[in-house]
């Protein structure tokens, strides 16, 4: 049978930043660096962690390997996002997004954001 | 300068292996290989690496390419599936290969699944080969008690990575 995209929610921080970066077809390092980047450096990936990662999201068919223009002495994989990995990125996206939008009244009500950490 | 070291670190204390070899870099002797108990350091009293192992026994070149980009130095593997790399220790401060517990938890589940395999193909030899014994003699005590120590070196290796697997887990 195969998994909806609802299957794979939560997503973990990194699996989240990893659909994230592949907005843009990249291999694993060009993830990491990019994770670092739009995370605003909050988010470091080590290499194990991203390699686990990937080989679990390209069984899960939510990312793929691109096939195309690849330079043969090039040892590195590229990756992009699957119709069902954009769809599992969404839906975390929206689920996310419910999650703030149903806390802000509460969290304005109890002193706002400014006191938290 | 080249000096050479014997240790015994059980598979389940892989961390204090990394501590150790970090260690021993932050003193100028930087692991190069490890053979028959045996760990080999070359000296430079100019550098310092922090070491990392991974295990992994489905890698590719990719993988190693993987951490080559991210300034990780492949230094050998061993029964190719303890990979051990290093990074020079002041790229950026105190680094890591797993970056959640997550994934740790999964790298020593791996390494349980292995172990779990050698230990149970121990079991079965050793049960074929019991039944063919004659069990008495002074050599048969000695076999059974070799035999009989090392599959409790096992149970005890199996519990303290199932129990490190709970603690990673639980950080979740």
């Amino acid at each position: 049978m195969t998994k909806k995209a609802s299957d794979f929610l939560p997503l973990s921080q990194a699996t989240y930043y990893i659909l994230l970066s592949l907005r843009e077809i990249r291999h694993g390092y060009a993830i990491m660096q990019d994770v670092e980047e739009i995370s605003h450096g909050e988010v470091t990936m080590g290499p194990g962690t991203l390699y686990g990662a990937l080989g679990k999201l390209e069984k899960q068919r939510i990312i793929t390997i691109t096939t195309g223009e690849i330079d043969i002495n090039d040892r590195r994989k590229y990756y992009e996002l699957t119709e069902l990995g954009i769809d599992v990125l969404k839906m975390e996206y929206r689920r996310l997004s419910s999650l703030i939008e149903n806390a802000k009244e509460f969290i304005n009500h109890l002193g706002g954001e400014k006191n938290g950490h | 300068m080249a000096i050479k070291k014997f240790r015994f670190f059980l598979a389940s204390n892989i961390e204090k292996e990394e501590a150790w070899l970090t260690e021993m870099s932050q003193n100028g002797y930087h692991f190069t290989k490890y053979k028959y108990g045996f760990y080999y350091f070359e000296q430079d009293a100019a550098v310092s690496y922090v070491y990392q192992t991974d295990f992994r026994q489905d890698t590719d070149e990719v993988y190693f390419q993987l951490y080559k980009d991210a300034g990780w130095q492949h230094m050998m593997s061993y029964l190719e599936s303890f990979h051990y790399f290093r990074t020079e220790a002041d790229k950026s401060g105190f680094k890591k290969i797993y970056s959640d517990p997550e994934s740790v938890a999964e790298s020593l589940q791996r390494m349980m699944n292995m172990y779990v395999a050698i230990f149970l193909s121990l079991i079965a030899i050793q049960s074929g080969l019991f039944l063919m014994w004659d069990n008495s003699g002074l050599v048969s005590i000695i076999s059974s008690t070799i035999v009989f120590s090392v599959i409790l070196l096992y149970v005890f290796l199996l519990f303290s990575i199932k129990r490190k697997i709970n603690y990673y887990r639980k950080q979740i």
